[in-house]
């Protein structure tokens, strides 16, 4: 085995070895994955169940609050699997952002000691989040077959805006966490402004209710076509609007490089704080 | 093995670039930002320090607190980037950087040793075969099946320890690691490194244990507040330092910056 040269006049090159290096460290990643849903649920009454019972506990005090306006609102389908479904989405957003932008913070004690790639935090982090989405799209499935929505040949395909909402969440989570680390109300600003980007899109609301003149704003943000896409698989049975594709894989595309540039920029520089 | 030195450091500077405290939040940020106040407090915890490792050698670094002696540590471990200067590393490093610090208390015993060991870039499989044999030289293979958080820091460091000595590095970084535990353990530990040196592995130590020092380093590096202030055969460094270490004691205050440039002459 050839010996490993470390040189610290070798630098900036990192950006474009991520990709390999997690493929070189999967059973790392594999370790750290098992250890964040473990450590996660291992010391909780519910365990695992918490992952299933999160949306539906967040989707009752919707559904309690806004059924009755939202009831008629929602044609073609019921209103509480519009509703939950673009909580479920959202939420995969949410938290992917939120855990992907503290990982270096998170692991402090580790990074701050021993010399490991910063972004397999980062990845097992997003991997963790993944799984709770998948999960939760069991109980999204649960009220579908209970209130009687009809389930397209295109439903598996819910896992495209999935996927490349994580991505999006990814690219925003690797560009925050050296920023993290440096001020801790980042992580603080970012759960508000979080917040507030899920009420900027139709989640627990239909579109129809928003004033015409402020539509466009609504559907300008890309949040938007995720929603859209995510609800035209899981229950339309449709790839409308065929827009809105291009519209994720662009941000999705935009977000990873320009996370990934920030954080092999500044990430490793962060870890003198930690 | 080649002639080539394991460690090679030249002129290397470490600034921790810390913002000035009164922005120390977000919105203070923005509000620098606009009116381009922004300060960086330069703190220098390593000033232009060269020095070479041998192979087989076993560098002792001495100086007071807050000498820079954990973020040299660190740099070669790879943990820290230098601000300034090169450093080079040949070989598989084992750090050993406050043992048991990276444990994730909630997972076993077990779960944390292969954990672990894949950190410091073992391979998960060959952690679950030596398991065993790691958790025995520990002394907790009856308690692999309990969490972590169970176990006292002597067991966890012991733990972390067997699992970094488990096979043998080209190179050990250790930082007062030696310091906790028990007699029983600290005399294992010093046998065991003095096995691993025997066939050839180099290390840098940082120790406040004259006799360890003595035992185990063929030269030292005196540190004070980032700089180098000798750096040579351990018998007359370490007399150095102890006669300067007395001198700052009788004297009540910081060690006076003149010391240095004469020891360095001396060694």
């Amino acid at each position: 085995m050839a010996v490993p040269v470390y040189d610290s006049a070798q630098r900036g090159r990192r950006a474009l070895a991520i990709g390999p290096n997690l493929w070189q460290q999967r059973r790392l990643v594999g370790l750290l994955l098992r250890r964040d849903l473990v450590s996660r649920y291992k010391r909780s009454l519910l365990g695992m169940w918490w992952t299933l019972l999160n949306p539906l506990l967040e989707m009752a005090v919707f559904f309690l609050v806004f059924s009755h306006i939202f009831r008629r609102a929602t044609p073609g389908v019921p209103y509480v699997v519009y509703l939950l479904s673009g909580l479920v989405l959202i939420n995969l957003f949410r938290q992917t952002v939120l855990g992907v932008a503290t990982s270096m913070v998170n692991n402090g004690p580790i990074l701050s000691r021993m010399y490991v790639p910063l972004e397999l935090f980062a990845v097992s982090a997003a991997g963790v989040l993944l799984v709770n989405f998948l999960a939760s799209l069991i109980p999204l499935l649960a009220f579908m077959l209970i209130t009687g929505t009809a389930l397209p040949a295109t439903l598996p395909l819910v896992i495209i805006p999935g996927a490349l909402i994580a991505f999006l969440g990814v690219g925003i989570g690797l560009a925050l966490a050296p920023a993290a680390v440096l001020y801790p109300d980042v992580t603080d600003l970012l759960s508000v402004a979080l917040l507030l980007a899920g009420y900027l899109v139709p989640v627990f609301y239909p579109i129809s209710i928003v004033p015409v003149k402020y539509r466009l704003f609504e559907q300008l943000n890309p949040l938007y076509s995720f929603l859209e896409s995510f609800r035209g698989l899981l229950y339309g049975g449709s790839f409308h609007p065929a827009s809105a594709y291009a519209v994720m894989l662009g941000t999705a595309a935009a977000a990873m490089t320009v996370g990934s540039f920030v954080f092999s920029r500044f990430g490793r520089r962060m870890v003198v704080l930690l | 093995m080649s002639v080539e030195p394991p460690i090679s450091v030249s002129g290397l500077s470490v600034a921790y670039r810390l913002p000035e405290h009164h922005h120390s939040s977000v919105k203070e940020l923005a509000i620098g930002a606009v009116r381009r106040q922004l300060h960086w407090r330069m703190l220098w915890a390593l000033r232009d320090i060269s020095f070479e490792l041998a192979p087989g050698e076993c560098l002792g670094i001495i100086g007071a607190n807050g000498a820079g002696k954990s973020t040299l540590m660190r740099v070669l471990s790879r943990v820290l980037p230098p601000t300034h200067g090169r450093v080079v590393v040949r070989g598989r490093v084992a750090p050993m950087i406050e043992l048991g610090a990276g444990f994730t208390p909630q997972l076993t015993g077990y779960e944390n040793l292969v954990l672990y060991g894949a950190l410091l870039g073992r391979d998960p499989r060959d952690m679950r075969r030596r398991a065993q044999a790691i958790a025995e030289w520990a002394g907790v293979s009856e308690f692999l099946e309990a969490p972590v958080r169970t176990y006292s820091q002597g067991m966890q460091a012991r733990l972390a320890f067997s699992v970094a000595t488990d096979t043998r590095p080209d190179i050990l970084v250790i930082d007062e690691v030696l310091a906790v535990g028990d007699a029983s353990f600290k005399r294992k530990c010093v046998e065991r490194l003095a096995e691993i040196t025997s066939q050839g592995t180099s290390s840098v130590l940082v120790s406040h244990q004259t006799t360890l020092l003595r035992n185990a380093c063929q030269r030292l590096l005196w540190l004070d507040r980032g700089r180098i202030v000798a750096c040579g055969e351990t018998k007359p460094v370490l007399a150095d330092y102890e006669r300067s270490m007395e001198t700052a004691a009788q004297a009540g205050r910081q060690i006076p910056a003149g010391t240095g440039s004469q020891s360095a002459a001396a060694g």
